[in-house]
């Protein structure tokens, strides 16, 4: 035991000499006056910004709104992912009719959507929330689909041993086994979408957001704000999948195959 | 009634489709199996002893002739009757209590449920275990678990298919002991599939023995001997050598067919 943490220990640090490297390398950068101040803040203004605006809730509203549009992007594209990756599943022929669709829709990139949902849908929060469904969608589709599929029949054979319903057999067997797939779609999902939004409030037209904070800034030139999204961003999007991993370690430790 | 727990088998056929062609898998097997008898069936694999157990317990789809157990034709699963596969199929993200509740009649109140769950714990010598995952049970321990699960709603007749088939020598000894005791317990008939000619005789009131292409039952050999069993007795190693004749007359008669 002690020996595992010892080693996570050396891994974190590992992992923190590249940022600790570029933080000392931009500092040094900064001092020496390379590059203009306003185009490359110093990290000791950036952080001064961080402070202020996270003492006046500045960053604070700014993640909330942003947060908003990606849980309701994602709730609605994920959800309907579940359900069309259930029903794929279960049935050979909606894979049959709807899966050459969805492959071949697959291939549109995302920003190749933005054209028709803003003729469709404006430049509103409704259409940025399409969006961030439409990418929210697929990772959960494809991997409940396959979630599905992938349940043993041995298992569902042994729902019919003890005289189990379809209903059961489909809420006592298949869907508990599909979860880990299930899980992994929704991850995905959810880490896609809080990369969306940013593009989602760059093409649309609203108030508000990590991503209509940054192109405020760049307007009057805050570089430093602008870089305080970045950071943001990339810190949101790595607690998100560590808090996710720990969630899928708690309700998943049925998974692992070694003691 | 004289009927009660007894089951009949008379004239069954069993036919499967394979690429457009019949293939005849089981051919006229008669089998009586009396209330609480333990019958073991030993054959080469592939000569239907799985299809022949399937199909008492219900899940081999329709046949030629009768299978009737309290006097009624089988005609699909039915919680009088159990099965243990070759491999447990134990599932994964349930534990132990819970993966032997899992096929107990819905019908059945909370409190006794808890109860009956206890009760086979106890009776397969699993205490201690009741929260852990079948990950982290050894294969004997995981066999258990499943003559657990097969037992708790009391079926009149348990399908036992190479239930000790993965385990190692030492481990299989001491569960066909196991076995036995919990025959004795229980007071119900067993049908058990095996390839090991000892474990069989060991083990049964009756062994059957099956011959391929397409499956036949070639003799019933009744086992006359007081229980426990001494496997180094005269009669015992008489019997042995009875059956092991079986299987040359039969290997020689398949070798000289294909030649
Ligand atoms: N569902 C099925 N469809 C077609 N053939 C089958 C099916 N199940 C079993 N068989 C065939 O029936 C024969 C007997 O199979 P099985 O009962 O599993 O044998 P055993 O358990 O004695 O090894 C095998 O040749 C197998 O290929
Ligand atoms: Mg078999």
């Amino acid at each position: 035991m002690a020996s595992r943490k010892k080693f996570i220990w050396g891994d974190l640090l590992a992992g923190l000499l590249l940022p600790l490297g570029l933080l000392v390398l931009w500092q040094v950068i900064s001092c020496a006056g390379w590059v203009n101040a306003s185009i490359l803040p110093s990290p000791v203004k950036v952080l001064k910004v961080i402070e202020d605006s996270l003492a006046d809730g500045f960053l604070l509203k700014n993640l909330l709104i942003s947060f908003n549009r990606v849980i309701r992007g994602f709730l609605f594209g994920s959800g309907i992912g579940f359900v069309m990756g259930t029903w794929m599943g279960l049935s050979k022929t909606a894979e049959k009719a709807l899966g050459p669709f969805f492959h071949a829709v697959r291939n549109v990139p995302l920003v190749g959507w933005v054209p028709l949902f803003i003729i469709w849908f404006g430049f509103g929060e409704f259409s940025q929330v399409v969006f961030i469904s439409v990418g929210a969608f697929y990772p959960v589709v494809l991997n409940t689909l396959q979630g599905i599929r992938g349940v043993r029949r041995e298992y569902v054979e042994l729902g019919r041993v003890f005289g189990f319903s379809r209903l059961k057999v489909f809420t006592k067997i298949i869907l508990p086994a599909a979860v880990p797939s299930v899980f992994t779609g929704v991850r995905l999902s959810l880490s896609t979408s809080w990369m969306l939004v940013v593009a989602a409030e760059l093409f649309g037209v609203s108030t508000g957001g990590v991503g209509n904070m940054m192109m405020d800034a760049r307007e009057f030139f805050k570089m430093d704000i602008v870089i305080m999204g970045i950071l943001t961003i990339g810190a949101v999007g790595f607690i998100m999948n560590q808090l996710l991993a720990a969630i899928e370690g708690h309700f998943l430790s049925w998974k692992r195959r070694t003691a | 009634m004289t009927e009660a727990g007894k089951l009949y088998i008379r004239g069954l056929n069993k036919k499967f489709n394979v690429d457009a062609k019949e293939i005849s898998v089981l051919e006229a097997i008669n089998l009586t199996v009396e209330r609480g008898e333990f019958v073991s069936i030993i054959g080469t694999s592939g000569c239907g002893k799985t299809t022949l157990l399937k199909l008492i317990v219900g899940l081999g789809g329709s046949y030629e002739g009768d299978i009737i157990l309290n006097g009624k034709r089988v005609d699909g699963p039915g919680l009088d009757r159990g099965i243990v596969f070759q491999d447990h199929r134990l599932l994964p993200w349930l534990t132990v209590s819970e993966n032997i509740g899992f096929g107990l009649d819905a019908k059945i109140k909370k409190a006794e449920r808890q109860e009956i769950i206890r009760k086979h714990i106890q009776l397969i010598g699993l205490r201690g275990f009741e929260k852990a995952y079948p990950y982290q049970l050894s294969g004997g321990m995981a066999q258990r678990a499943a003559i657990a699960r097969s037992l708790v709603n009391r079926p009149a007749i348990l399908m036992l298919d190479e239930p000790l088939g993965a385990l190692d020598a030492l481990t299989r000894m001491y569960m066909q002991r196991e076995l036995e005791k919990i025959w004795k317990e229980e007071r119900i008939a067993m049908i058990m599939v095996t390839h090991d000619v000892e474990e069989a005789i060991y083990l049964a009131d009756k062994v059957v023995v099956m011959s391929s292409r397409p499956g036949k039952i070639n003799k019933v050999i009744p086992i006359p001997l007081a229980r426990p069993r001494d496997r180094d007795s005269y009669e015992f190693i008489r019997i042995k050598d009875e059956i092991l004749k079986e299987f040359h007359l039969e290997a020689e008669k398949y070798f000289s067919y294909s030649i």
